[in-house]
């Protein structure tokens, strides 16, 4: 259901406007709305100071959010509603040295930390690759008048070595030397010596044959890779220790400043945040006027809350229900704990008006029940139940992931449910292993039952629809209502007539609704207008659309059954149990993702089309700032 | 004979609808794609318009398991 909500409205002397803000956050239950601008009241602009102070304040949240985030501090504790604040920023410029000094060091250790990291993964890729050619330094490499080559050869290439050498003696003659390493992947580690005075001749061949040198990593240019290496290895021995050290001053750092890091962030959240909330108020002079909405069963404590830390000079008082349209007033959803999972489902398109109808207590029926009957299968049932205990398990309470797992979980029920009914485990193993009979109708045989069974559940959706239609409109219109009911009512008697047609029905029954049906079509078209025969037939064709739950549940038991004489067909017992496994995976994948869809569309297409009313502005009580919703709750 | 012109006329039932639906989902994908990029939280209403066509396969399945059964081809 919808929360009934009421609108307070708060005047007092406008120096008083801070400390009333401050209350307000400590409360954490009004949601601010600007009052009327009626008279001499205009909206509050913050003065030149003030918005001074706002970009400072904006500033040093922002340094001390990436200083947390350097730091890796966990989330504080939120101070409780109705908890004194803690206290003000008074200092601002205190605030701001020790975000700006914090964030400052906090960035110069990450900066290290990732600068140390990346030359430690750089000089270990050079240890791997100049691993290749240590079996190959000659005691001469290094020596005065030689110069020492270092190629690895690709792997496509590795045949091609003693070609190079015959490619090296054309170039240069006899006088160098070449040594190859096979490695592990089938690349090849070359190293070639050859007199200094020849190298270029050597340079311009491997560059000829697409050869590249190994380069010498920044930093240690103008040695060769040898004494290069040397340099790196006794270079990645220290680098370690310089990480444990930025570790430790990282660790110095987070134990200094870490209470007074969260302590100014909060509170520096909490001015801006007032801050920001004065332009929902207006003023004169002398006066300030703030409105709010409150649930209205909290009203009568907040205003008495107010009134006795306000002092004599404050004024609240309770905007009568007649000067305020229900469009203005946010909405909150509160339903009994068995419906509140289904919320998610509800939450999944925009929320309702405030003083329509809240969908979910219907969905929590009607969702898992659909789900049910689509899967309708017992082994799938306990499989999805397993799952939706183990997310369970693995969720915050009140979270997404918790209603999702509820949710799952009824449908879970439902599926098995319909699962004994229909005679359905894994398809028909149930039947053909443990003897299981139908307590309904099996329902891969008994296909009109079916569609029967579905229809019937459409109509009984649809008009229920149609019914909330009329409640919802009584508030609204009486001829808006009078024609919802008129259609509910035809929809019935057509799908009366129809199953006398189709003798479920007695045949009796066909022409007293046939009557009824023409005395009902006029009446139809005065309080609907000329489309409502249009509107009637397309209510018709939505209750048409829930045989999909017939085509979606017969298709799975099918592919179940397929899977099962597969895996019998396989000839060998491991590989049959192993593919019917496979497939059994593959179609209860299918089985939890297309009821689910389906399952939504046929509620927000075919139930709520006729009563829903979106729009509803959602609830955000003023309080303490919170990073997730600054300013709000 | 006679089953050849039921299993025909199931198929044909179940695969026109199928080759609509398809049709009609490619050009819903597409849009759906390019309003996603630009509006991420119109993620479900985005499903649910992927499956409103499929009404029209899912009638033909219904349509062409009723051939079937009544047609004595099943």
């Amino acid at each position: 259901m919808i929360l009934e909500m009421s609108r307070i409205r708060i005047m007092g002397p406008r120096e008083a406007l801070e400390p009333m803000l401050e209350l307000l956050q400590d409360l954490g239950v009004v949601h601010l709305v600007p009052p009327p601008a009626t008279g001499p009241l205009a909206p509050a602009a913050l003065t030149p100071a003030q918005e001074r102070r706002r970009r400072q304040l904006r500033r040093i949240l922002d340094d001390l959010s990436a200083a947390r985030t350097l730091l890796q501090l966990p989330a504080p504790r939120v101070p409780a509603r109705g908890e004194p604040a803690a206290a003000s920023v008074s200092d601002l410029a205190r605030w701001a040295r020790l975000a700006r000094r914090v964030h400052r060091e906090a960035r110069r250790l990450a900066e290290r930390t990732s600068a140390l990291e990346e030359e430690r993964a750089l000089l270990l890729k050079y240890r791997q690759a100049f691993a290749a050619f240590a079996g190959l330094l000659p005691p001469r490499t290094g020596g005065a008048g030689f110069r020492p080559f270092y190629v690895v050869v690709q792997a496509s290439q590795a045949s091609q070595v003693p070609r190079i050498r015959e490619l090296l003696a054309q170039a240069i003659g006899d006088g160098f030397e070449i040594r190859a390493n096979p490695l592990p992947d089938g690349e090849v580690a070359l190293l070639i010596l050859v007199p200094a005075g020849r190298a270029p001749k050597v340079e311009r061949l491997l560059d000829e044959i697409r050869l590249a040198e190994m380069p010498v990593p920044r930093g240690y240019e103008g040695s060769s890779l040898g004494d290069a290496m040397a340099r790196m290895l006794a270079r990645l021995d220290r680098i370690p220790g310089e990480l444990d050290r930025t570790a430790s001053e990282r660790a110095a750092l987070r134990e200094r400043y870490a209470d007074q890091i969260n302590r100014a962030w909060l509170e520096t959240g909490d001015a801006l945040a007032r801050l920001e909330a004065y332009p929902l108020s207006r003023v004169t002079p002398r006066a300030f006027v703030l409105d709010g909405w409150v649930p209205a069963r909290l009203a009568p404590k907040v205003m008495r809350r107010i009134e006795e830390r306000g002092g004599p000079d404050l004024a609240v008082l309770l905007v009568d229900r007649s000067l305020w349209h229900g469009e203005e007033a946010p909405v909150v959803l509160r339903n009994p704990r068995l419906f509140r999972p289904f919320e998610l489902v509800v939450s999944l398109v925009p929320l309702p008006r405030y003083g329509t109808i809240d969908p979910t207590p219907y969905v929590a029926v009607f969702f898992p029940m659909f789900f049910g009957i689509m899967l309708g299968d017992l082994g799938y049932g306990l499989l999805l139940a397993g799952l939706a205990l183990l997310l369970r398990r693995r969720s915050a309470p009140e979270s997404r992931l918790r209603a999702a797992s509820e949710i799952a979980g009824a449908c879970a029920a439902f599926s098995s449910i319909f699962g004994i009914l229909c005679r359905q485990f894994q398809g028909d193993l149930g039947h053909r292993w443990f003897g299981m009979r139908p307590i309904w109708f099996a329902r891969h045989e008994a296909i009109e039952p079916f569609l029967i069974l579905v229809l019937g559940l459409g109509a009984v959706h649809v008009v229920l629809g149609l019914c909330l239609g009329v409640i919802g409109s009584l508030r609204r219109s009486r001829r808006a209502a009078i024609g919802s009911g008129l259609s509910a009512v035809m929809v019935l008697l057509l799908v009366a007539a129809l199953l006398a047609a189709l003798e479920v029905l007695p045949r009796g029954v066909l022409t007293p609704a046939a009557i009824a049906l023409l005395v009902a079509f006029p009446l139809l078209v005065l309080a609907e207008g000329l489309l409502a025969p249009v509107e009637l037939l397309s209510t018709l064709g939505k209750i048409l659309s829930y045989a999909r739950i017939m085509a979606l549940g017969t298709a799975s038991v099918m592919l179940a059954v397929v899977a099962n004489r597969l895996g019998g067909a396989a000839g060998s017992a491991v590989v049959g149990t192993v593919f019917a496994l496979l497939f059994h995976l593959v179609n209860f994948a299918l089985g939890l993702f297309s009821p689910t869809i389906h399952a939504l569309r046929l509620h927000y297409v075919e139930f709520f089309g006729r009563f829903y009313s979106p729009g509803g502005l959602q609830y955000r009580p003023f309080a303490h700032w919170t990073p997730s919703a600054p300013g709000r709750t | 004979m006679e089953t050849l012109w039921i299993a025909l006329s199931a198929a044909l039932a179940v695969g026109i609808p199928a080759i609509a639906t398809a049709w009609a989902q490619s050009r819903i994908g597409t849009a759906a794609a390019a309003s996603l990029a630009e509006k991420p939280e119109l993620g479900t209403t985005m499903i649910i318009m992927l499956a409103i066509p499929e009404t029209m396969v899912i009638l033909g399945f219904v349509v062409a398991m009723l051939i079937m059964l009544r047609g004595g081809g099943g």
